[in-house]
């Protein structure tokens, strides 16, 4: 069905489209020195990974955001309650508590990237598979359980820090910030991966995901094996966020914002377009974010700060403007 | 369909206990009974909402639950009251999910004929592209109703369809499932509270007490003054109107 409404919402996602190929240049282009090849070369290839990781991670977080509310069937609640910001930040914590910031983990970046992911996926995957299914697929529960886990990471974390050596403690705090500049290649061809094989396990159930908006009762009258669809989902989701996570930090509060902001531009119940506009969202958000981190504050304030100010307050606005919460 | 030896506990008090019946095609089956007698238990496991303790729930000759999904969709609609849609649908969006199992999203010409029909039966032409949050209760449920249609399934399951409507609107609810079953062919079964809707509407009552079917059969066989001084342990008194049993009860 190519109705008006639909057509309108292709148009403003191409507009968007737009916006994000026009920030990428920006990014890639401001400020490089054209004169000097060697200069313009180095400029760009600096620059480059980090423009791919931000397209990649507003793709992830974006995508999974939408999908995450869906399933729980309220659009103010953020994948931060699934608890993995939390839980890399002990493991990190963790790390350099045991093992120091000089040790093999702490040092190199693609290790670091194989144990988050690893050990949030055995984390995601017990927690939102096997309790879900414990707990009679109840979704509440579920994000009780994050809740609580949230807290429990976090306590853990706190206690390391207070006994950690202040240097080391020091050193920890630049990685417990999200940032884009310490992803190498391989890590983005490995999150690429993973991302796809995620989305290549769960074309089915994304496909199914217009039809669960309309409530588990009705989606079952429709033929949708609800119980079983929501768990993939959930756990998809978490093994999403897991991969951005693992790849620039935490950073998933930053769903909240552009998959609210794509709900509110495109006011449709398609997810195909929905996840599309949180993407995109989240990639000039991100991008032209990063901008201005670097060139007029240049590097002294983290692109994440942006993002938990003015999410905080656009979540503050979201409580108040909405009605049915 | 049929229902054999069905039994439900929670926390180890039975809810329904080995409830069997047959039900009709073709004919409005009204469930009927006080609170907690068990008849929405029944209707939940009959739409495999709820899981079963035991018993079993033939369809065509089959289980329920060794129906592909996909498959019963086709035979079996549910409505039931939660429908709380976060999503900004339209109304001719919402009905046409009802064509979902058919198409499974891809709709075809004749997909989008039958979905005109559903909401012209329906009356629903004028708000076809209204937003159904903007739509009014007694609407809202026609476009359900509509959906259903749509669905074109030989069964309908409707759990309280005329909660929280008004004397009006549960009126022209109950017109609606009578229209369902004679001009649509359809078999419809409700879980009902009034009683005189269920004596008035249906061809069948199915009446619950403490887990069980304290009585099942045609309106007039069950519309009497003991049994449903039995059911409820309140007098009662039949009048008929229009040839139809009603109960006035005190």
């Amino acid at each position: 069905m190519r109705t008006p409404a639909y057509r309108a919402n292709v148009r403003k996602l191409v507009i968007m489209a737009a916006i994000v190929l026009a920030s990428a240049a920006a990014y890639m282009l401001v400020e490089v020195n054209f004169s000097s090849s060697k200069l313009m070369n180095y400029a760009l290839s600096l620059r480059a990974p980090k423009l791919i990781v931000m397209l990649i991670t507003a793709f992830a977080i974006g995508g999974a955001s939408i999908v995450f509310q869906s399933i729980i069937n309220n659009t103010i609640v953020t994948p931060c309650l699934l608890g993995m910001n939390s839980l890399y930040t002990l493991i990190h914590t963790a790390v350099v508590f045991v093992a120091g910031t000089g040790s093999v983990i702490a040092v190199n970046a693609n290790l670091a990237f194989a144990v988050d992911v690893a050990i949030m996926g055995i984390a995601a995957t017990v927690i939102y598979s096997y309790f879900f299914k414990k707990t009679n697929h109840n979704v509440l529960y579920v994000l009780l359980i994050g809740t609580v886990l949230t807290s429990l990471f976090s306590s853990i974390q706190t206690t390391l820090t207070r006994v950690m050596d202040p240097n080391e403690y020091d050193t920890l705090l630049n990685s417990l910030v999200a940032s884009f500049s310490n992803v190498n290649s391989e890590i983005i061809v490995l999150s690429l991966v993973l991302l796809a094989a995620i989305i290549f396990v769960l074309r089915r159930e994304l496909a199914l995901l217009d039809v669960l908006t309309l409530g588990k009762e009705q989606a079952i009258s429709l033929g949708v094996d609800y119980d079983k669809c929501i768990r993939k989902l959930l756990l998809g989701v978490t093994l999403c966020i897991a991969v951005a996570t693992a790849m620039v930090g935490p950073i998933s509060f930053l769903g909240l914002i552009i998959a609210n902001l794509s709900r509110q531009l495109l006011k449709t119940y398609r997810h195909s377009l929905l996840i599309l506009g949180s993407a995109f969202f989240g990639m000039i958000v991100l991008v032209i974010g990063q901008l201005i981190v670097e060139h007029v504050y240049s590097y002294a304030v983290p692109v994440s700060v942006f993002i938990t100010v003015g999410g905080g307050i656009y979540f503050l606005y979201l409580l108040l403007t909405e009605k049915k919460v | 369909m049929e229902v054999r030896e069905l039994t439900k506990k929670y926390d180890g008090k039975t809810v329904v206990d080995s409830v069997s019946f047959t039900i009709p095609k073709g004919k409005v089956i009204s469930l009927i009974g006080p609170n907690g007698a068990g008849k929405s238990t029944v209707m939940g496991i009959i739409s495999r909402l709820i899981a079963r303790d035991s018993g079993l729930v033939a369809f065509e000759g089959q289980d329920i639950s060794k129906w592909k999904s996909k498959e019963l969709s086709k035979r079996l609609a549910i409505l039931t009251q939660t429908n709380n849609i976060q999503m900004k649908l339209t109304v001719r969006e919402l009905v046409t999910f009802g064509r979902f199992p058919y198409s499974g999203g891809h709709n075809t010409p004749e997909d989008e004929e039958i979905i005109s029909r559903a909401i012209e039966y329906m009356e629903l032409q004028e708000f076809e592209d209204r937003f159904i949050d903007e739509l009014s209760g007694g609407q809202r449920q026609r476009a359900m109703i509509a959906m259903v249609i749509a669905q074109d399934t030989e069964h309908v399951l409707l759990d309280e369809p005329t909660n929280n409507l008004d004397i009006y609107h549960a009126t022209n609810m109950m017109k609606i499932v009578r229209r369902l079953c004679d001009e649509l062919g359809k078999t419809v079964i409700l879980v009902l509270h009034e009683i005189n809707y269920a004596a008035f509407y249906s061809d069948y009552i199915c009446a619950f007490k403490d887990g069980r079917i304290a009585h099942f059969g045609p309106v007039k066989e069950v519309m009497t003054k003991e049994v449903l001084g039995d059911i409820y342990n309140v007098d009662f008194e039949i009048m008929e109107i229009s040839g139809k049993p009603l109960s006035i009860y005190y």
